[in-house]
């Protein structure tokens, strides 16, 4: 009802529109976010280790960091699953799994370890988080014939990311 | 302090559908009681008025980073955070009974 009120106040007050905008398949994937979202989870394992260790603080202090440290986690936890499914489901094509057979079950043992990741506090599976995301990265890169090099992130955790050499 | 908009294009589908209305409230208080799953509405060079849903909000930075949900939607995964300044406002009624 209230709809078809306002279409019919449309027609004689032309609202403004607003774009719900989407892209026109447009060819631009990079799993740099992935990347990010995975070295994130690993930074916030780290703040609730060191939190939880830290000299006792006052309780509501405590809870609300922690809270804030999880709340991030698993955010970022689904971020990188979301962006490896986008790559995955959009970008990898026939010709790139018969070139990379592994790839199927990469980007399941990503899901697995993004979920897991989500589930725990367990550092290890952070970074087997990560090292499985830089090998999808990796695979990514050379389906397009560019070369990579692993770095150390410049920031906390300071762990290793695949990055293109270009 | 209110406007009504016509929603256009379908990057939030299946949730808002082109041809949708909502109702915006443009308080600037608004901005601080933003939250995840919110839907707000900016202007973002060169596209204009658009319309996304908030993922990520970032009070001390003053940024928002918004996606659609379609796969295909253009938001801050390609154009970046959005600062306080591009708001318009919040997303406080949606009607829907577009196609």
């Amino acid at each position: 009802m209230f709809h078809s009120i306002l279409e019919k106040m449309d027609r004689v007050f032309h609202f403004d529109e607003a774009s719900a905008h989407c892209d026109i398949p447009c060819g631009i994937y990079d799993p740099h976010l992935a990347q990010l979202a995975a070295l994130t989870v690993i930074r916030m394992v780290d703040l609730m280790t060191e939190l939880d260790q830290a000299p006792k603080v006052e309780n509501l202090t405590y809870h609300n960091s922690m809270a804030r440290y999880i709340a991030v986690k698993e955010e970022h936890a689904e971020l990188c699953k979301r962006e490896i499914r986008v790559i995955w489901g959009d970008y990898i094509k026939a010709e790139h799994l018969e070139k990379y057979p592994e790839l199927h079950g990469l980007v399941h043992k990503i899901m697995q370890l993004g979920s897991k990741a989500r589930q725990s506090s367990d550092r290890e599976t952070a970074l087997e988080l990560l090292a499985a995301v830089n090998q999808f990265a990796e695979i990514f890169w050379a389906t397009k014939g560019i070369a990579t090099k692993r770095v150390k992130a410049p920031y906390k955790p300071g762990e290793e990311v695949v990055y293109p050499a270009l | 302090m209110f406007k009504i908009l016509k929603v256009r294009g379908h990057s939030l589908q299946p949730d808002v559908r082109p041809g949708d209305f909502v109702v915006v409230a443009c308080t600037p208080l608004l901005r601080r009681s933003l939250r995840p799953g919110d839907l707000v509405v900016f202007q973002r060079k060169p596209y204009g008025v658009m319309i996304k849903r908030v993922h990520r909000v970032d009070n001390d930075q003053g940024e928002l980073f918004v996606l659609g949900t379609d796969e295909d939607s253009l938001d801050s995964r390609s154009f970046g955070a959005l600062r306080y300044r591009d708001l318009i406002g919040k997303v406080i009624w949606h009607v829907r009974g577009g196609v």
